[in-house]
């Protein structure tokens, strides 16, 4: 239940209050024409109203491209350091939608699977994550077929929820979500007893129970190709999606020393699985985005429980073709029901 | 123009004229289409034609798995048949290899797209179908205009311009996987032995990229914008190839896509060619 509101007038006092205690403030900015998470500078420069950025928070844990560690050649032998983050700054993400908060959560497996990601916890540990529900989802929202909602709390410290009466209602989940409280105590008031909230409504498109066994026993199946066959093969899918994590290792060296560095990867891109010999196991169009599919719906399943997909629908807004993985999911799931 | 459209397209899949008709076809909304490839006559109802056929379909045309396909056909715009004209010359595809749909257009987009206010192509020049009445050419008078609004700032406002423009991009080669022309079987990112150039989304990284990107296709880019539309950062790729193919219509007199028989400027060699850029 919400204990507090606050008025949208007083935004800009919510980012100045966070701010004067220490917390780098990250929210939707506009920047050339795209929306993307920035450090909020200027108050005003902080978009609530914004649906969808062009990427996800994603960056914010598990950035584009870091250093792992670094060596030093010198005289025939080799040094090595490796490099974890520096304690990253206090930061509070305000403003992604209960989709983005909903991959962190999911990554959180993955990351503390085998081994304990510690470039990815020491930035989750340092931040907190205010959620806005979407009053206005669009038509490639499909969050509530991947178990979430628009006013869906998983990975949440803090809700922020839209009134009638133009203000937010702010709910908190954790200790984190209450320090913002706290901290802003001096710009909220109290929620009223019936406050009208905004939530809009997201349609369900598909079954996942329905899915997966379709999935399991349909590796081989036609289907694949007839969706995939056109894919021109580019990252962008993986690249904006807020669950994709699969990540190249790089080094970058010259004759005194280099480093090594973590960075984006995707398995739509040709060369993501060919070896150093020449033989590329998944050199065709329909087995990569296939392998996209799999792994987002049936891989992840298996191995933790948790579908990798949180229906934000970036993907399909970016695709240069217009393929959408929520048809495509729910054009298997028809299979499934036909084939039954 | 759509039932046009559809009639020719059955009628060069029922006579046997080509396998497969590459085209548009409806997308996950009404402001959106996505190509489809029609092997059936029957299958030519699915084709569509609007102002939201954005694609550059002939990037399907250098694809490996296609090239076995037997005789294709393929729908255009004005601004993409002029690929058909690079590809050709550079050896990519034989002329006859592809029947050219070409379908008057009056801009794509909406707003509009930029590249259709200057469209001198809206009758598509290289096609073996005409689908469609002629327009009369737009005046490109204004082409460069953007160009020369960035050229009015100095040499560290320009590096700051890019550097900002750059500083988004993620690496995910959108832009060269929708290109026409860049049909390398290996893009120099993907070389590894020696690898040439930094690959990661870091600053030297992506400058890297996007420079060596727009530089590979100098003297070769038709115009058609794709690259631009289809990346997610939204980074102004078209201002860094027209740059080039101002430097190149200056230099050479020539543009990109439309003579199939003039040579091409990076890759022939002329006693009277100006020695400007190499002072």
């Amino acid at each position: 239940m919400a204990e507090f509101k606050l008025n949208e007038a007083k935004l800009d006092e919510l980012v100045n209050a966070l701010k004067s205690e220490g917390y780098r403030v990250v929210a939707p900015v506009e920047e050339e024409g795209v929306f993307v998470f920035k450090e909020v500078v200027d108050p005003g420069e902080m978009r609530l109203d914004v649906l969808r950025t062009a990427r996800s928070i994603k960056e914010w844990f598990f950035p584009r491209v870091e250093p792992t560690l670094r060596y030093k050649f010198d005289r025939g032998s080799v040094t090595c350091k490796g490099e974890m983050p520096q304690s990253p700054p206090k930061t509070v993400i305000i403003g992604c939608r209960p989709c983005d908060s909903a991959s962190l959560p999911i990554l959180d497996k993955l990351f503390d699977w085998d081994f304990r990601d510690e470039y990815w916890f020491k930035r989750r540990e340092a931040t907190t994550v205010v959620a806005v529900a979407c009053d206005a989802p669009d038509s490639y929202c499909f969050c509530t077929s991947v178990g979430g909602s628009p006013d869906g709390t998983a990975g949440s410290d803090l809700l922020m929820r839209k009134t009638v009466g133009g203000c937010y209602l702010f709910e908190s989940f954790t200790k984190k979500g209450w320090s913002i409280i706290e901290t802003a105590k001096g710009t909220l008031e109290p929620a009223g007893q019936n406050e009208k909230v905004l939530v809009g409504e997201v349609p369900k498109r598909f079954d996942l129970n329905s899915v997966k066994p379709w999935l399991d026993n349909n590796f081989d199946h036609d289907y694949w190709k007839e969706i995939s066959y056109k894919c021109l093969s580019c990252g962008a899918c993986a690249f904006v999606c807020p669950t994709c994590h699969c990540f190249d290792i790089q080094d970058e060296a010259d004759l005194q020393g280099g480093v090594r560095l973590k960075g984006w990867d995707s398995c739509c891109l040709p060369i993501f699985t060919r070896h150093g010999s020449g033989y590329n196991p998944r050199d065709t169009r329909d087995a990569r985005y296939r392998q996209r599919v799999m792994h987002k719906f049936t891989y992840y399943v298996d191995k933790f429980g948790l579908t990798a997909c949180v229906g934000c629908g970036r993907c399909c807004v970016s695709c240069p073709i217009d393929m959408n993985i929520c048809t495509v999911v729910a054009g298997a799931a028809e299979l499934a029901e036909t084939s039954t | 123009m759509i039932e046009e459209l559809r009639h020719k397209a059955r009628e060069l899949l029922e006579k046997g004229q080509v396998e497969l008709v590459i085209g548009y076809g409806a997308g996950s909304d009404p402001t959106r289409t996505m190509p489809v490839f029609i092997r059936r006559p029957e299958d030519c109802d699915h084709l569509v034609w609007n102002k939201y056929c954005y694609n550059n379909l002939t990037s399907y045309l250098t694809w490996p798995e296609l090239k076995t396909a037997g005789k294709r056909a393929v729908v255009c715009k004005g601004c993409d048949a002029k690929a058909i004209v690079v590809l050709c010359k550079e050896n990519r595809i034989e002329r006859e290899e592809v029947v050219v749909i070409g379908m008057s257009c009056e801009g794509v987009g909406e707003p509009l797209f930029g590249k259709c206010e200057f469209c001198d192509v809206r009758t598509p020049k290289t096609c073996d179908i005409q689908i469609g009445a002629t327009l009369p050419p737009l005046s490109k008078d204004n082409l460069f205009e953007d160009v020369r609004q960035l050229e009015a700032g100095n040499a560290a406002e320009r590096w700051e311009f890019w550097r900002r423009q750059f500083s988004r991009c993620i690496k995910c080669y959108a832009c060269r996987q929708a290109c026409p022309l860049c049909y390398c079987t290996q893009c120099i990112v993907e070389r590894n032995q020696p690898q040439w150039i930094a690959t990661s989304s870091h600053p030297k990284g992506n400058f890297a990229w996007n420079v060596v990107r727009a530089l590979h296709l100098a003297g070769r880019c038709i115009g058609c914008g794709e690259c631009e539309r289809v990346c997610p950062s939204n980074i102004p790729l078209m201002l860094a190839n027209k740059k080039l193919a101002q430097v190149v219509k200056e230099q050479f007199g020539y543009e990109s896509g439309y003579d199939i028989d003039e040579p091409l400027p990076m890759a022939s060699f002329m006693p009277d060619d100006s020695d400007e850029l190499f002072k």
